[in-house]
């Protein structure tokens, strides 16, 4: 294992990054925290002619709340760093409690937010309970920034709209009256383990009927999926074991699962409709946790 | 037995614990040279392939390339365990029989040069028909991966003791069950190394090795050298389990690119390229028939098995044998028949790893052994307490027992786990198991024909007393032997281990031995180390009797005090003496050697599991199943061995811990996989999935008081036996949860929540 030859470029600011990312010929590469970069490359699945480090964009390494936007998460805050947040374990601890299912500590310390989305693995743990609390995400480009929705964001694997000069900047989570989300992860052992199945659930209940609630299915379809039938099938109903029920087996429906060396796919189907049930569940009783 | 030691028996801290908690300790990969060149080897991307032409011209213009080889360059002689199957060459000259093969091999001025090189080496295949599947691979009209091995047979087995048709045609009731094993990789963290140099005619090469012994006497062989002329030394080693103890490429082509260049070369294998080259546990079919009477006393048993070698003979031939051999350890009975075939396939070769053979085999029969209780309505428990060995026995293949506290340890473990009340009180979901093994405490026949002793130490005491060094080749891997060793000559000598030094595992600087692996070293080398502390304590007392004026039979040393056993005032120092020793007749020194007696049979493959002495346990688990994901929580493990006198206390229990990791590992999630051309397709840890500490259950290790009369102080063997129990134990610990039986390893999630679905599904059909 080697790294191919490659230039390196760091940045001072954001508008210097752009410039870069747009006007360097041959194959650039942004690099965050690595983790995935670095690994691609010494595997031989990534040849960059460049790679644009964003180490020095000190500013994208905040969390903070922001009147209207809600909470705003800098790309390059670490999956430690979202976990030890107070201000996220307050607002949202299913955040925080998702971050700590990642990888082991070495890669937790250096592994980000935004390349977690921007990588765009389907079995990514990050997006799917970002999505189910509605999170946007900022991309900041040489002509200007625009904000949309972290799920019409990662379009398949490995595929995000983001354009060669576009950088992501920030993500963004919205006030919200949901009542309560989770995020639950199968892996194949305690740590270090990659989600076969993973569900990410945020609900409304209000006077013991469900008005909205939000399912994401992670590693059971080319991009983190709403399980938008599952979804359907909640609104209105009464919190009840046979609604929830009814919903885990209709995200089952909605999820397309392949087989691979992780789990096959009527294994992975089934896996939906235990944690569906389960995370659906948790959100419920527990609040956002 | 009772006697109270000052140094064995005390959890004394590692000798090297220092510089490896402080990180100054240097593994072989991190030695450097002056002038040193690195390697790499250039490996076939096809798992079955003709060679067409090799050419090389590109990658020698390269700059930084210093040197590029292939099999035109190297010794064409065949080598592996035994010589009526060497089958294997430094590089492939005709074909290629595995991905990772080796083809070719470069030394340049740096590691990145290397890798550009072997892009450049141009390699023309032709790509043939693959056997991929072991279990067809002796099928009529299967391509040969070797020419010369009709039907892909490396090795047939066929034993028979006593009269197992007979036995079954008495017995009350007879079952057969089929299990299925899994490749598994011995994953030592420290990657394989080796880095060579010559200096005039003589070769050194600094290894990440199990057995300097053993590689010198290969490389020699292979490179038409006398021993002598070779030199092989270890620095520190981050683990080896079995994987390396035979030379691989690393050290061959390091060799011949060191010679080319007259440079020091550095090799090593990445992670993908320590899978690729593999050597680990065999894939294997073990189908078993046991007939019991009404009680459950096995009357005889019956292995059938077929094992995937891979591509070529490694240390294989052993494993075959020994999974066999280890059957009739733990439980008693007199007819037993085995029958093996060991086929190649093109896939990576496989080896030895911790446990030699037996893991699966005892996964096997313990899984077994646990349907015929339940046919027979016993309680798995009893059954094998019924069966248990006994000591002072011989086996149906002619292995003398001597120390055996089976039945003890599965009392014991019974007792400490709780098992009849969490048996008395079930918890839906949960499960506990129980399961046995037995390990030799090192091969009673040396790993290569040769009638040189297997171990052998001396001890040098410095010309003031005021430290002690210990010259033995045996190997510390990270077991501890180096400490344990220290250990008892210390106390063999009547010193203090705080003055120990030790030189170890260099073949020109200390004396032979053949090194870690049957888990030997402490009973063998210990030995050896035992009797040269004596004779420096025989010396030093001498001396003491001449300066104390008392006859030497009056006298004894005990942690540096030279003693009179019949008067309170009369003493003086170890250090005293020796130093008097040094001025008076010069260099203080012992010597010891070991030989093991005559063991075993006649009959053909008798001397694979043959000991001095074996190590008994009984393991228990206890599991949660989540019933709707077939996730497996270990709620606990109890360990109970017999492994005679313990030298070291918190070492041995490091053992088991280490052992038992592993053995989890094997039950219920490692694998190696490969795609439909043979090619790994997990060669990495993410997904090859050794456990982290995070999986790690509490463990209770125990031991039994045990003393075992042919080793030193009665010491046996701990390091692999641990391994053995707990692939059925796990097995067993499912079944008991949820009335499933996972007949093939892994035992991985899927398969259990599939085999309960099926459960589920029958259940729902007999009700209709
Ligand atoms: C051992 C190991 C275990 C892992 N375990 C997990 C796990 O359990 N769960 C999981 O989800 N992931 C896991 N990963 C994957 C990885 O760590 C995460 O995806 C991590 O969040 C990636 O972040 P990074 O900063 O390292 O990204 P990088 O590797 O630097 O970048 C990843 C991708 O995003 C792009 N990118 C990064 N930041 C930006 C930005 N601000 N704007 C535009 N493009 C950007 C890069 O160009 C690249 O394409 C693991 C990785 C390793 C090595």
């Amino acid at each position: 294992m080697y790294m191919p030859d490659y230039e390196y470029h760091t940045p001072g600011t954001l508008a210097e990054a752009c410039t870069l990312l747009g006007e360097l010929g041959g194959k650039v590469t942004v690099l965050a925290g690595g983790s995935d970069v670095l690994h691609k490359m010494k595997i031989g699945n990534l040849v960059p002619d460049h790679l644009v480090s964003l180490k020095n964009l000190k500013e994208l390494r905040e969390i903070r709340y922001e009147q209207g936007r809600g909470v705003v998460i800098g790309a390059l805050v670490t999956h430690d760093g979202i976990y030890r947040s107070q201000l996220l374990q307050k607002h949202f601890l299913s955040l925080p409690m998702a971050a700590h299912t990642m990888a082991n500590t070495q890669v937790t310390n250096i592994g980000t937010i935004g390349g977690n989305i921007v990588n765009g693995s389907p079995l990514a743990d990050l997006p799917p309970i970002l999505i189910a609390l509605g999170a946007s995400v900022k991309l900041v480009g040489r002509s200007g920034e625009r904000v949309l929705p972290l799920e019409e964001f990662i379009v398949g694997p490995g595929k995000t709209v983001i354009a060669q000069d576009e950088i992501l900047t920030e993500i963004s989570i919205p006030d919200q009256p949901t009542t309560g989300s989770t995020y639950k992860k199968f892996g194949l052992r305690k740590s270090g383990a990659l989600a076969v199945v993973s569900v990410a659930a945020a609900v409304t209940v209000e006077g013991g009927a469900i008005t909205d609630a939000r399912i994401v299915l992670g590693a059971v379809a080319p991009v983190p999926l709403r399980a938008k039938s599952a979804e359907a099938s909640l609104k209105g109903k009464k919190v009840s074991d046979e609604a929830i029920e009814e919903a885990a087996a209709a995200a089952a429906a909605d999820s397309r699962p392949i087989s691979d060396l992780r789990g096959s796919d009527e294994y992975r189907r089934e896996l939906v409709r235990v944690f569906t049930k389960r995370a659906l569940r948790k959100a419920i009783d527990e609040g956002h946790v | 037995m009772s006697k109270n030691y000052n140094v064995i028996g005390h959890s004394k801290p590692k000798i090297d614990g220092p510089e490896k908690v402080s990180g100054a300790a240097k593994y072989t990969g991190d030695l450097k040279f002056p002038n040193m060149l690195h390697g790499k080897i250039l490996t076939s991307p096809h798992a079955h392939a003709r060679i067409l032409s090799i050419d090389t011209s590109e990658a020698e213009k390269l700059p930084g390339v210093k040197a590029v080889i292939t099999h035109k360059d190297v010794p064409t002689l065949k080598y592996g365990l035994s010589p009526a199957r060497w089958d294997e060459n430094i590089f492939c000259s005709e074909k290629t029989r595995f991905v990772g093969d080796k083809v070719a091999a470069v030394a340049c001025l740096d590691e990145e040069t290397c890798y550009k090189a072997l892009k450049l080496i141009k390699v023309e295949y032709e790509v043939l028909p693959a056997v991929l599947d072991f279990l067809t691979a002796m099928d009529e009209g299967q391509p040969l991966v070797h020419e010369e091995y009709a039907r892909n047979i490396n090795t047939e087995i066929h034993q028979e003791f006593g009269d197992v048709a007979k036995a079954f045609a008495e017995a009350h009731h007879v079952r057969t069950d089929t299990f299925i094993g899994q490749r598994t990789y011995q994953c030592p963290i420290e990657p394989h190394s080796a880095i060579s140099m010559w200096d005039a005619g003589k070769l050194t090469i600094y290894s990440s090795t199990q057995s300097p012994h053993y590689f010198q006497h290969y490389i020699a062989r292979e490179f038409g050298m006398d021993i002598g002329d070779v030199r092989v030394l270890k620095t520190f080693v981050g683990g080896g389990f079995g994987g390396k103890l035979e030379p691989t490429g690393l050290e061959f082509a390091g060799a011949v690119l060191a010679k080319i260049t007259s440079r020091p070369v550095r090799m090593f294998y990445d992670r993908a390229e320590m899978f690729a080259h593999n050597r680990g546990r065999h894939a294997q079919q073990m189908e078993i028939t046991t007939g019991v009477d009404k009680d459950g006393k096995i009357l005889g048993a019956y292995a059938n098995f077929k094992m995937d070698g891979g591509a070529y003979t490694s240390l294989g031939i052993a494993s075959a044998y020994y999974a066999g051999a280890l059957l009739p350890m733990t439980y008693e009975f007199d007819n037993f028949k085995f029958d093996m075939y060991r086929v190649y396939t093109n896939l990576p070769a496989c080896g030895a790893q911790r446990g030699h053979g037996a893991p699966q085999p005892k996964y096997a029969f313990e899984s077994h052994l646990d349907n015929v209780a339940k046919d027979l309505g016993i309680d798995p428990m009893d059954i094998r307490i019924r069966n248990a060995r006994r000591p002072d026995t011989v086996t149906p293949n002619d292995f003398k027992i001597n120390s055996c506290h089976m039945k003890e340890c599965l009392e014991r473990a019974r007792e400490i786990s709780g098992w009849d009340e969490k048996k008395k009180n079930k918890v839906p979901g949960r499960g506990i198991g129980v399961s046995t093994g037995s390990f030799v405490t090192g091969a009673g026949y040396p790993i290569y024909r040769t009638d040189l002793p297997h171990a052998s130490a001396f001890i040098r005491v410095n010309e003031d007393g005021t430290a002690a060094t210990l010259y033995t080749g045996s190997v510390d891997i990270g077991q501890g032997s180096d400490t344990v060793l220290c250990q008892m000559a210390a106390e063999a000598m009547g010193y203090r281990y705080e003055q120990m030094k030790i030189v170890a595992a260099d073949t020109e600087t200390t004396p032979l031995d053949f090194g870690a692996y049957a888990s030997r070293q402490t009973y063998m080398s210990g030995t050896a180390v035992k009797l040269a502390g004596e004779e420096v304590k025989k010396q030093i007392l001498e001396m003491a009797s001449f300066m104390l004026s008392l006859p030497p039979e009056d006298l004894d040393c005990e942690d540096g005090i030279i003693f009179s056993k019949s008067r309170d005032d009369k003493s003086i120092t170890f250090q005293e003496a020796a130093r008097k020793h040094f001025v008076l007749r010069g260099p203080l020194m012992g010597k010891g050697v070991y030989t093991p007696p005559k063991l075993g049979g006649t009959f053909k493959g008798a001397a694979v599991g043959t000991s001095p002495a074996y190590s008994f346990g009984a393991q228990i688990g206890e599991v949660e199943i989540d019933a709707e994901t077939g996730e497996i929580s270990v709620l606990g493990i109890w360990d109970v061995h017999d492994c005679g006198k313990v030298i070291n206390p918190r070492l041995l229990h490091g053992q088991v811990h280490g052992a038992l990791f592993m053995g989890m590992g094997e039950s219920v999630w490692e694998e190696v996989l490969f795609d439909d051309k043979g090619k790994i397709i997990n060669a990495e840890l993410a997904n090859y999935k050794m456990l982290t500490a995070m999986d790690m259950p509490p463990i209770e290790s125990e031991v039994i008081d045990s003393y075992e009369p042919t080793g030193p102080w009665g010491a046996k063997e701990v390091g692999e036996g641990s391994t053995n129990p707990t692939l059925g134990m796990f097995s067993n610990a499912i079944f008991d949860a949820m009335g499933v039986r996972v007949n093939s390893l892994p035992l991985t999630y899927e398969k259990v929540w599939r085999a309960l679905k099926e459960k589920r599904e029958q259940e729902a059909a007999e009700k209709a």
